[in-house]
């Protein structure tokens, strides 16, 4: 035989070995901290993590930079199986370089099948940077995510459009690792399960000759968030008087605060004096379109509603199951708004 | 100084309405527009170029159709565009476009600053600018609000977390603008005849570029569309508090009203 067919033959049986991807094993989870806290989305990650581990057949892995091992004993009770901890004191503060470094000497030497990143400042950074280190590629701002079991590929669900709609990407089966950006959000919050335990596999990192090349000069932790004008308002959280008092008052600004949207109020609530008249809904007031509106103890009597008819999505908090507010709601909840609108700030987990 | 500013298009939302009864999208007029967080990275280029020195390059890879962004963007006040597009580049998805791009700027070269659009509106992809400083080796800030520039040193407001951060960085290096940093500038009346009629487009081929179809090879598959649930009217929620509002969190995250 022809020793150079025979060559091309062996050549070509290398490349079939390299494409089934042998050796890329697990679901890695790069946990994004501020400061001595974990951000929600990586615990979200993680909760997502977990059900594709299941049907994968994979470890959940988590990886800490420049956290302590109390941080990483609190991935694991949120469902990392194991905390890979990078306690180098370059690491402690965020710095490209010495991140990315880190990150990509790791995914080199264990070869993780997927890798999620939160879609926040860091995430956002890292993730594209290391996806072409790695020489594979990143989907962004992912809201869904579940399993080709037949290809074994990711299939990511992205919003368009601001939300319109969502585009269904799946992986090709050649790339590896499958990287995604998580966007905050997207998943539930799992369960924090002290019971859990797990290995903190401390690592050292080379970070020789790496050099943070953006000098950060001043932060500033929390700017005051302008308010928006209720005509513009893409949420607003809206008081009847069966709010009660200026206590009940108080839980809808907790809550428009929780859902980053302004408050609002009925006739009533400006006569009560809880808000000035110019945040007034309906006639004589303003006429606004919101992708969501909340209506606390709110009846919902003619002249309120042609002022917030045109809102996207309306839900109704009332008492009275009888009200007409709740013949216009989405989603309607007949109940004590005082007790209803805690519920809601604890289940937005904020 | 030179400014490179890579240039994305998306169809005009204007142009199409999303039934989520029908799970379709009806076209109504196939438009596309420069999108909108691109104009946000060549508003941040020519501000810079307004306050100093410098020439801003926009490029653009994929689709032929990509020439009328490009004059768009002469017409707002760039002063050259590149091209790259043929049969192989405009069949390629994001990651083909992107090391075209990087490719492209290569050739260019000379740059001293990148400037690029955090995401595209119409698959929220964010991968484009961290990737190709990546890929040239320069230093990165992503979340960009404002840019200026004094001694050769870059002074960047950022988001960070619920505030800010003030950075600095040495040139060359590349900025991810966020969406909505600024208003960008309307194209300039003197320049719009010039942009469509007169200016020159340059035009690259995958081959001028070092690339072959395999190179470009989508890394992804489509996988079809998702649409929201249907809104549905008066539906009730029952039950204790925790109940109820664990059900509504979870229906306007569904939804992705949150």
């Amino acid at each position: 035989m022809d020793l150079d067919y025979l060559q091309m033959l062996m050549g070509e049986e290398e490349v079939v070995v390299e494409e089934k991807g042998e050796g890329y094993r697990n679901i890695w989870v790069v946990a994004e901290r501020a400061g001595d806290e974990l951000v929600p989305v990586t615990l979200e990650m993680l909760n997502q993590a977990r059900q594709l581990a299941s049907t994968l057949g994979a470890y959940v892995m988590a990886v800490l930079l420049g956290g302590d091992e109390a941080l990483a004993q609190e991935l694991i009770y949120y469902g990392a199986d194991k905390v890979f901890l990078c306690d180098d004191p370059a690491l402690k503060d965020y710095a490209l370089e010495p991140y990315a470094k880190a990150l990509g000497d790791l995914f080199a030497e264990k070869m993780p099948e997927i890798v999620l990143f939160g879609a926040a400042d860091v995430g956002s950074e890292l993730a594209p940077r290391l996806a072409r280190r790695l020489g594979t590629i990143v989907l962004t701002n992912c809201t869904g995510l579940t399993l080709d079991a037949a290809q074994r590929t990711l299939v990511c669900t992205m919003p368009a459009y601001g939300g319109e709609y969502s585009e269904v990407v799946a992986f090709s089966p050649e790339v590896h690792p499958q990287m995604v950006t998580v966007r905050p959000g997207a998943f539930g919050r799992p369960y924090r399960d002290e019971y859990r335990s797990a290995e903190v596999e401390t690592v050292a990192v080379d970070l020789d000759g790496v050099q943070p090349r953006v000098k950060v000069l001043n932060v500033v932790a929390q700017v005051e968030r302008e308010p928006v004008p209720l005509d513009k308002a893409r949420i607003i959280v809206s008081a009847g008087r069966g709010m009660g008092d200026a206590e009940g008052f108080a839980l809808v600004e907790k809550l428009a605060a929780a859902l980053g949207g302004e408050v609002a109020g009925s006739r009533g609530a400006v006569d009560e004096g809880w808000i000035d008249e110019e945040k007034q809904v309906g006639m004589g007031g303003v006429t606004v379109r919101p992708d969501l509106y909340i209506a606390c103890g709110i009846s919902g009597a003619i002249q309120h509603y042609l002022g917030m008819e045109e809102a996207k999505f309306v839900v109704a908090v009332n008492a009275d199951e009888n009200a007409p507010i709740l013949k216009v709601a989405d989603v309607g909840i007949v109940g004590d708004a005082k007790e209803v609108i805690p519920a809601i700030i604890e289940a937005l987990g904020a | 100084m030179r400014i490179i500013v890579p240039i994305r298009q998306i169809l005009d939302p204007r142009g199409f309405t999303v039934s989520p009864r029908h799970e379709r999208i009806f076209i109504n007029r196939e438009e596309y527009i420069i999108n909108p967080n691109d104009k946000n990275a060549l508003e941040v280029a020519l501000s810079l170029k307004d306050a100093g020195e410098a020439e801003v390059i926009v490029i653009a890879g994929g689709q032929a159709r990509l020439d009328d962004a490009l004059r768009e963007a002469m017409a707002m006040g760039a002063d050259a565009a590149y091209l790259l597009t043929d049969e192989v580049l405009a069949k390629t998805d994001a990651a083909g476009v992107a090391e075209a791009l990087a490719r492209g700027i290569e050739k260019i070269g000379d740059f001293d600053l990148i400037v690029v659009g955090q995401e595209t509106l119409d698959t929220a992809d964010a991968q484009l600018g961290p990737w190709l400083a990546e890929y040239l080796g320069v230093a990165q800030v992503g979340g960009v609000r404002q840019a200026s520039i004094s001694d050769g040193v870059l002074r960047v407001r950022r988001n960070w977390g619920a505030g800010y951060a003030e950075v600095e960085v040495a040139l060359p290096a590349l900025l991810t603008v966020a969406s909505g940093a600024n208003k960008p500038r309307y194209p300039h009346g003197g320049r719009i005849m010039a942009a469509y009629r007169e200016w020159q487009v340059i035009t690259w081929n995958s081959e001028d570029l070092g690339l072959t179809a395999a190179d470009l090879a989508p890394l992804t598959q489509g996988r079809g569309r998702a649409f929201p649930p249907e809104r549905t009217l008066g539906e009730r929620l029952t039950g204790s508090p925790q109940d109820v509002a664990a059900e509504l969190v979870q229906q306007l995250r569904l939804r992705r009203i949150i």
